[in-house]
């Protein structure tokens, strides 16, 4: 039996995944009985760099952290920082980061749904889900300027003011989005090869669940609540009014229901959004001499809740203008090690791709 | 009519049709891929090939070009022999196959006064003959993937040998029951049995989907498209083929689409008899056509199975169908 394993690379390229990682999976026949996570094609060390770097130098590196979501990156530097020195933001910064945040949530969740039918082999539902995630991306071009990377969340508010009717075209895209998602319901989500293969694999366990640090989807597939917006509310989740999407399974499916239902929720919080937003309102606070901003000694511990789940930056500062240290805590690096490997023992090698999708991996995140 | 033709001018005939077939086909093979290209373009939200030519319409011719041109690599450790004929058996086994497949009707070639039936060979076991050279067929990809020493590769060709064993028995007892009401195994027969305008597929729905279903495991489409599924396999028994070998795996892939169309035609859906104002040969195109088209739409809109799917679906569900299907055909035939 020993001589009949052979072992293959599964990756570094992976379709529907937004990076390199490389899977070593040792088979016998199509059965996988060791599997174990590569990284270090894109270590690019962050972490590090914004050590010697000002707020300022920082904040361009931080987005490049997660490629496909680089928002909650802002969001948390940029709140962090605001912690550190006391700033408070305006209402109206407020409720643009929000509606940027969960713009961003809709796109990348947009983007998974394409990942995880291309891993599938259905290559329709996901030409279709990045058509629509473009037009998301041509409101953020018109907002920040910038299609992926925004740069747009800065430390005291937001870079720049709405563009004249911004929230009427924002308005018309989530009647098409809520146009549009039946038919992903009909063709993906209601498919029977989908159902048929997905239900039942890579199952969770859920007591492990919390105790491993899991977050996110692969912990409200398997009924749990827990939301950062809701939990550790920031912004102006407070007032918003929207449900947690859970599902009971722990398997692909789940997963893939309770983001199903995520992208639901956030077009209704956009519609809320568009409905409260503050008319006029300061979107920057002055940060004083902020090119020469100096970090006072301390260190804080922020979170978000990204597409992928909860998303957190550790910021100490030492008094000097450059930033102490960073860390960076997401959901990638728990789910690609422990929770993948953990997944893939005795699965079938059909089933690698589709589970890898399911666990919202961003293999940037795990390497910073 | 037979009494008409000299033998010398039947095995002329027969050339001359082999040549056609293998010259015919490939270009439309060819231009298959163009058109899946802009079916599935159409049905993505895309454009499609667009840059060569008109609509992209020559986009085919480059790539043959390219295909042609590449350099031939074969791997160090390959089996040189068996990684060299393997791409030669799915093609030609492909084009044998059509061989026995009748497609237009016959005519009369004007001034001559020669009769020509469309059809290379009319063999009397057609469809039996037609079934087993697609089932060689496989051979191509069990040992493309056995050859080329590369993990992907065996476990493509292990895949390979999964479906072969899953879809055959389908394939066989799907046909049985048409065979049984037609009471013979020739194409020529089928088409006849069905002149009167009543299609097979009025009686015969079930033998029908279980042909069809069948016949998209046997040549390698989606949902079945087990044997190269890169998000699983790479490329499976293709991963170290490059150029005109790799090429002639698809042109055989085609080839067998077409096949499967015009026996689904010939068998099922009233053959190339004339319907209404139409004459039979456009009739038979047009079903041709939508056969074809329909294995695309398939392919837009459903994702792959596991293989252990295909054969609990082959095994436990099509194979009982297919033999109650058959029970059921032999009871009414008895009462009728």
């Amino acid at each position: 039996m020993e001589n009949r394993v052979i072992k293959i690379y599964h990756g570094p390229q992976h379709p529907g995944i937004t990076g390199n990682m490389s899977l070593e999976l040792d088979l016998l026949g199509e059965t996988i009985k060791g599997a174990r996570t590569h990284v270090g094609y894109l270590h690019r060390g962050f972490e590090k760099l914004v050590e010697r770097r000002t707020i300022i130098q920082a904040f361009t590196i931080v987005c490049r952290i997660c490629v496909p979501e680089p928002d909650p990156n802002e969001e948390n530097f940029a709140r962090a920082i605001e912690t550190l020195a006391g700033i408070e933001i305006s209402d109206r910064a407020k409720y643009i980061r929000t509606m940027v945040l969960e713009m961003a949530r809709v796109a990348s969740l947009l983007l998974w749904i394409g990942g995880q039918s291309g891993s599938i082999g259905l290559g329709t539902v996901g030409q279709w889900s990045l058509f629509d995630r473009d037009l998301i991306l041509d409101l953020f071009e018109e907002l920040t300027g910038g299609r992926v990377y925004h740069m747009y969340i800065y430390p005291g508010g937001v870079r720049r003011e709405l563009p004249d009717g911004f929230l009427d075209k924002l308005f018309e895209l989530l009647d098409y989005l809520e146009d549009r998602l039946p038919l992903y319901d009909k063709v993906f989500f209601e498919n029977a090869t989908f159902k048929k293969r997905a239900i039942g694999v890579g199952v969770v366990n859920r007591d492990e669940a919390l105790k491993n640090g899991y977050v996110g989807q692969v912990l409200r597939g398997c009924g749990i609540k827990r939301d950062t917006r809701r939990d550790n509310p920031y912004l102006v989740y407070e007032d918003l009014d929207f449900e947690i999407p859970t599902f009971n399974g722990c398997d692909v499916y789940a997963r893939a229901m309770v983001r199903r239902g995520e992208i639901r929720e956030s077009i209704k919080i956009l519609r809320q959004i568009i409905e409260k937003m503050p008319k006029d309102g300061k979107i920057m606070q002055k940060i004083p001499k902020h090119r020469r901003f100096k970090i006072p000694k301390d260190d804080t511990f922020v979170s978000t809740e990204s597409a992928r789940g909860e998303y957190s930056y550790y910021i100490a500062g030492d008094g000097s203008e450059k930033i102490r240290r960073m860390q960076v805590k997401g959901a990638s690096l728990i789910h690609g090690f422990t929770l993948l490997e953990k997944l893939l023992i005795d699965e079938e090698l059909s089933n690698v791709a589709m589970i890898m999708n399911s666990l919202g991996i961003c293999p940037p995140e795990i390497e910073r | 009519m037979d009494g008409t033709m000299l033998p010398e001018v039947t095995a002329v005939g027969v050339i001359i049709k082999a040549i056609l077939i293998l010259a015919v086909i490939s270009a439309i093979a060819g231009f298959g891929t163009y058109i899946e290209r802009k079916v599935l373009a159409f049905m993505q939200r895309r454009v499609g090939p667009n840059h060569v030519g008109p609509y992209g319409l020559l986009q085919l011719a480059a790539d043959g070009i390219k295909l042609f041109t590449k350099e031939d690599i074969i791997p160090q450790h390959a089996n040189r022999l068996i990684f060299a004929v393997a791409p030669a058996i799915t093609a030609a086994t492909a084009f044998i196959a059509l061989g026995a497949v009748p497609v237009f009707p016959g005519f009369t070639i004007p001034f001559v006064d020669v009769y020509v039936p469309s059809i290379a060979s009319d063999v009397n076991v057609g469809i039996l003959f037609v079934l087993g050279m697609m089932a060689a067929g496989l051979y191509g990809p069990l040992l493309a993937g056995m050859a080329q020493s590369n993990k992907w590769g065996i476990l493509g060709s292990a895949r390979t040998a999964i479906q072969f064993l899953s879809y055959e028995v389908v394939t066989g007892l799907s046909l049985l029951a048409p065979i049984m009401m037609v009471g013979s195994l020739s194409f020529v027969d089928f088409n006849n049995y069905q002149s009167d305008g009543t299609w097979l597929v009025v009686y015969q729905p079930v033998a029908f989907i279980l042909f069809l279903i069948a016949g998209y495991a046997e040549t390698n489409r989606t949902p079945f498209d087990l044997l190269e599924h890169e998000a699983e396999i790479v490329s499976g028994y293709v991963t170290e083929y490059s150029g005109m070998r790799w090429g002639m795996f698809f042109i055989g892939e085609y080839a067998n689409m077409i096949t499967i169309g015009i026996i689904a035609s010939v068998v099922f859906l009233g053959g190339y008899n004339d319907w209404w104002i139409f004459p039979g040969w456009i009739m038979i195109l047009a079903k041709i056509a939508f056969s074809f088209f329909f294995m695309l739409w398939v392919r837009a809109a459903w994702p792959h199975v596991r293989p252990d799917q295909l054969m609990w679906l082959c095994w436990k569900v099509l194979m009982p169908l297919a033999v109650i299907n058959v029970v059921i055909t032999g009871i009414v035939m008895m009462a009728g």
